[in-house]
C-alpha cells in the first residue's frame, strides 16, 4: 500500500499503518486484535485490524476490505483494497458529537422520539416510508412492518434509479447471473448508460473488466470491453470500443440493435437518428452473436432518461434476443450499497419490490400513484419516515414543499436536509462500520457485514423496531379489516 | 331523477370512492348514499363525510366539485351515466363494461383502466396511460371507448386488447406501446416512440409523426374503416375535417420486432 492510501490527515498516521503492516505480519488472517509487540508508542492495544470487511458505500459491495481500526478514536484509519469513493466512505463516517435524538430541534431521549415518532405515524392517514438503500435488511424489514401495520406506503430509493427496471423485469422478465459468472466466463463487457470509472471504481477490476477467470484466463486480454454513452466519461479509456449515441435516443439504438440481431430489415437511417453508424452497429452485432459469453450492464443513463422502464425493458429485451446465439446476460449496476438488498426484502414481504402501498390493508403495487416522489410532489402524503436518505436535498421543489408541511421522521447518520427539516431526527449508527447485518450486492448475492467499531448511537434495525413495538402498543383495537379489503 | 353528489369538505389525502358507481347507489335514498364506505387514505369513512347527496339513488349520477383527489369513481360500471363536474382523479372508470362517464374537467393518470366496454369521455386533458395495462398485467383496455377531447401524457392504450381512444389534443411518448389490437386515434401530434412493441392494431394521426426504426413503409391509401371510424369520431365532437375522411392515408406497418401486423397511419393529403 502506498502513503496516498492512507485516509487521515494528522501525523500519526504513518506510524499507525506501521503497526498495521506489522500486525498483519504478526497474525495473518486474525479477524481481529493487535498483536502486542508491535504495537506503537501511543498504545497499538487500541487499533485493531478487520480482515475481509465490507464496504457498503456502492452496489459493489466489495467484501475484501481490511481495515485498521482506531478504537481509541474511534475511527478507520486505513482501508487496504477499497477505492477512492469506499476510503472516504471509511474515513467520513467517524462518531460525531451530537444528540442521538431531536424533537422539533430540541434534545430528547430515544424512548421520547420513538414515541412521538409511533404517534406521528399511528395519526397519519397516509404515512409514508421512504429511502432504505443505506440501511441492512434486518431494519428493511421491519421498516416494511411499520408500513403494514400503519397502513401506509412503503418506497425505497429505487423508485429514483432502478425503479424502472424493476417495472421491465416485470413486463419483459430477466437474463441474469452472478458477478461471479461474469469474472469467469463473459468475454463481452457491455456497459450502456453508466460510468463505473467514478460510480463503481472497482466494478471494473473486481468484476467485469480486469480479473482472470475460469474461462478467461488472461483477464482484460481476453475480453471485449464495449461502452455505450452518451458523451466520453473516464470510463472511455478502458473499453475497447466506445459508442456515442445521441442524448435521448438510447431506445431507438436499443430497438435497432434488437431489429439486426433478429435479422429485420432496417430501412431508416440510423446514423441520422441515434448518432451511431450502421457498419459499427453492424461490428456490434457481429460481436454479440459470435461471443461466447456476453453481458449487458445497464446504469441511470438509461433508466433515468426518456424512456425509462422501456429502455430497461428494451436492454433486458436485447439479452434475451441474443441467447438465441450465446449466453448473454442484463444486469442493472446498482447505487447504493444496499439498494438490492430493499428490492429483495420489499419484495419478499409484500410481492413487489418499491411503491408498495398498504392503504387498504394488503399490498398494492403501483409505481406513479405510489411511489415517494409523486406522492410528495401531489401533496398527497401527511407523514413520512425517513430512512437513510436525504430527500429535503435532492427532489423536485414540489416534493420538499410538502416534506416541509407535513411531519417527518429521520434516521440518519449525519444531519441532513431531512433531519433538518424532521418533526423527529434519530442519529444512528452507519452500518457496515457500527452495525452487523446482511446486505445484497447487485447481482442478488447477499453478504454479511463486520463492523468496525461500536457507534454511541443505535442502529436503524434497533430503533425501527422500538417504533414498531410502541406502534403495537399504542394501536387502537382492530378496525373490520375485511371491510376495507372488499374493493380492489 | 340523477343522484346528485356535491364535494363539501376536500379531502386531506386520496380519498378511493369506488361506491360512486350507478349499480351501488340505485334505489338507494340520499342519506343512504351518505352512508357508504369509502378509504380516505387508510381510514374507512363514509361517503357523507365528504359528500352530501340530493335526490335518489338512479342510473345517473351528477358530481360536482374538484374531485382530483378522488379515485376509482364509477368502478366497475355496467350501466347509466356519470358526470363529473370538474376534474377527477385517477382510475375513473376501472373496470368499466358500460354506460357512460363524463368528466367536464381534467382525468388524472389510469382513465378506464382494465376496461371492456362503456365510454369515457373526458373535455379537458388525461394524465398517462390513458387505457392501458396495469404495470405487470398482459393487456390494457379490451374494449369500450375513451374519448379525450384534450391532450394526453404517454403511454396511451398501452398493450390494449380493442376499443378505441380518440385524442383531440396531442399525445405523449410511446402512444399504444406493447398495442395487441384496437385503434387509437390522435388528432394533434404524437410523440416520439409510437407503436413500440406493437403486435396488431392502428394508430392514426392527422399529422407527421418521428417513427422507430422498426416500422417499414407500406403503401398510401384510403382505409374504408377510417372514413368510418373518423365520421364516428365527428358525429361525437372532435374536430375532424372533410379532407381527413376523405384524404389519403401513409401506411406505416410494424413493429417488426413483433408479429408486424400493426399500422401507424399518417395522413397525406
Amino acid at each position: 500500500m502506498s502513503d496516498k492510501d492512507n485516509m487521515t490527515d494528522n501525523g500519526t498516521n504513518t506510524e499507525t499503518s506501521a503497526a498495521a503492516k506489522a500486525d498483519a505480519k504478526a497474525a495473518p488472517g486474525a479477524a481481529s486484535g493487535a498483536a502486542p509487540g508491535a504495537a506503537p508508542k501511543n498504545g497499538g492495544d487500541h487499533i485493531k485490524i478487520v480482515k475481509n470487511a465490507t464496504c457498503t458505500f456502492c452496489g459493489c459491495v466489495c467484501d475484501d476490505m481490511d481495515l485498521t481500526v482506531d478504537l481509541k478514536e474511534k475511527r478507520i484509519t486505513k482501508a487496504k483494497n477499497a477505492c477512492v469513493l469506499g476510503r472516504a466512505w471509511f474515513a467520513e463516517h467517524t462518531i460525531e458529537d451530537r444528540p442521538a435524538a431531536l424533537i422539533d430541534g430540541r434534545e430528547a431521549s430515544v424512548e421520547e422520539a420513538v414515541e412521538e415518532a409511533a404517534r406521528i405515524l399511528l395519526e397519519a392517514r397516509y404515512p409514508i416510508t421512504y429511502g432504505l438503500s443505506d440501511s441492512t435488511c434486518e431494519a428493511q424489514r421491519v421498516a416494511v412492518a411499520i408500513s403494514d401495520i400503519v397502513k401506509g406506503s412503503v418506497d425505497t430509493t429505487t423508485s429514483v434509479c432502478h425503479g424502472p427496471s424493476g417495472i421491465a423485469f416485470q413486463g419483459v422478465g430477466e437474463t441474469t447471473s452472478t458477478l461471479g459468472e461474469v469474472k469467469n466466463r463473459a468475454d463481452l463487457v457491455i456497459y450502456w448508460g453508466g460510468n463505473p470509472a467514478e460510480s463503481h471504481p472497482r466494478h471494473f477490476t473486481r468484476y467485469a473488466v480486469t480479473p482472470k477467470g475460469m474461462h478467461i484466463p488472461n483477464g482484460k486480454k481476453d475480453r471485449t470491453v464495449v461502452l455505450v454513452d452518451v458523451r466520453k466519461t473516464p470510463s472511455a479509456p478502458v473499453s475497447d470500443i466506445f459508442i456515442q449515441v445521441k442524448p435521448g435516443r438510447d431506445f431507438e439504438l436499443l430497438w435497432t440493435l434488437r431489429a439486426l440481431v433478429n435479422g429485420k430489415k432496417i430501412t431508416a437511417d440510423v446514423e441520422e437518428l441515434t448518432g451511431v453508424a450502421r457498419e459499427t452497429l453492424d461490428d456490434l452485432v457481429a460481436r454479440m452473436k459470435s461471443c461466447s459469453y456476453g453481458v449487458l450492464f445497464f446504469g441511470m443513463g438509461l433508466t433515468m432518461t426518456r424512456g425509462r422502464h422501456f429502455n430497461s425493458g428494451a436492454v433486458l429485451a436485447l439479452a434475451a434476443d441474443l441467447n438465441q446465439y450465446a449466453p448473454f446476460v442484463a444486469k442493472p449496476v446498482r447505487g447504493h450499497g444496499n439498494v438490492t438488498g430493499a428490492d429483495n426484502v420489499v419484495s419478499w414481504q409484500t410481492g413487489y419490490p418499491f411503491g408498495v402501498n398498504f392503504n387498504r390493508g394488503f399490498p398494492r403495487f403501483n409505481p406513479g400513484e405510489f411511489t415517494t416522489v409523486d406522492v410528495l410532489a401531489r401533496g398527497e402524503a401527511d407523514a413520512a419516515l425517513v430512512i437513510a436518505t436525504d430527500p429535503a436535498s435532492n427532489f423536485p421543489k414540489k416534493a420538499i414543499e410538502t416534506l416541509r408541511r407535513i411531519p417527518v421522521i429521520s434516521l440518519d447518520t449525519k444531519p441532513t436536509e431531512t433531519s433538518r427539516l424532521a418533526r423527529v431526527a434519530f442519529s444512528v449508527a452507519t452500518y457496515g462500520i457500527n452495525t452487523g447485518g446482511t446486505v445484497y450486492r447487485m447481482d442478488d448475492v447477499p453478504i454479511t457485514l463486520r463492523p468496525a467499531f461500536e457507534s454511541p448511537y443505535p442502529g436503524d434495525e434497533e430503533i425501527l423496531t422500538a417504533i414498531r413495538d410502541k406502534i403495537l402498543a399504542l394501536r387502537p383495537p382492530r378496525q373490520d379489516a375485511a371491510a376495507d379489503r372488499a374493493a380492489p | 331523477m340523477a343522484l346528485e353528489l356535491t364535494l363539501h369538505t376536500q379531502p386531506e389525502v386520496p380519498l378511493e370512492a369506488e361506491c360512486i358507481t350507478p349499480q351501488r347507489v340505485a334505489g338507494l335514498a340520499a342519506p343512504e348514499v351518505e352512508r357508504l364506505d369509502a378509504m380516505h387514505g387508510n381510514r374507512r369513512v363514509k361517503l357523507g363525510d365528504f359528500f352530501s347527496a340530493a335526490g335518489k339513488g338512479a342510473n345517473d349520477i351528477v358530481l360536482n366539485g374538484d374531485l382530483s383527489l378522488v379515485k376509482l369513481i364509477g368502478a366497475q360500471m355496467a350501466q347509466g351515466s356519470i358526470v363529473i363536474e370538474g376534474a377527477v382523479g385517477m382510475h375513473v372508470g376501472w373496470g368499466m363494461s358500460g354506460g357512460q362517464i363524463t368528466v367536464r374537467g381534467d382525468a388524472h393518470d389510469w382513465v378506464g383502466p382494465e376496461m371492456s366496454g362503456g365510454r369515457i369521455v373526458v373535455h379537458g386533458d388525461a394524465g398517462h396511460l390513458v387505457g392501458s395495462a396495469y404495470r405487470g398485467q398482459a393487456s390494457g383496455i379490451c374494449g369500450g371507448e375513451i374519448l379525450v377531447h384534450g391532450s394526453v401524457r404517454n403511454e396511451t392504450g398501452g398493450a390494449m386488447r380493442r376499443g378505441l381512444i380518440a385524442v383531440g389534443g396531442d399525445a405523449g411518448d410511446f402512444t399504444g406501446v406493447n398495442m395487441i389490437a384496437g385503434t387509437i386515434v390522435v388528432l394533434g401530434n404524437l410523440g416520439i416512440r409510437s407503436g413500440a412493441g406493437m403486435k396488431r392494431g392502428s394508430i392514426v394521426s392527422m399529422n407527421p409523426a418521428p417513427l422507430l426504426p422498426t416500422y417499414q413503409y407500406a403503401c398510401s391509401y384510403r382505409p374504408l374503416f377510417l372514413k368510418l371510424c373518423l365520421q364516428h369520431l365527428r358525429g361525437l365532437g372532435f374536430a375532424v375535417e372533410e379532407r381527413h375522411i376523405n384524404g389519403r392515408w401513409r401506411r406505416w406497418s410494424g413493429d417488426s420486432l413483433e408479429l408486424n401486423k400493426g399500422e401507424i397511419l399518417l395522413f397525406q393529403r
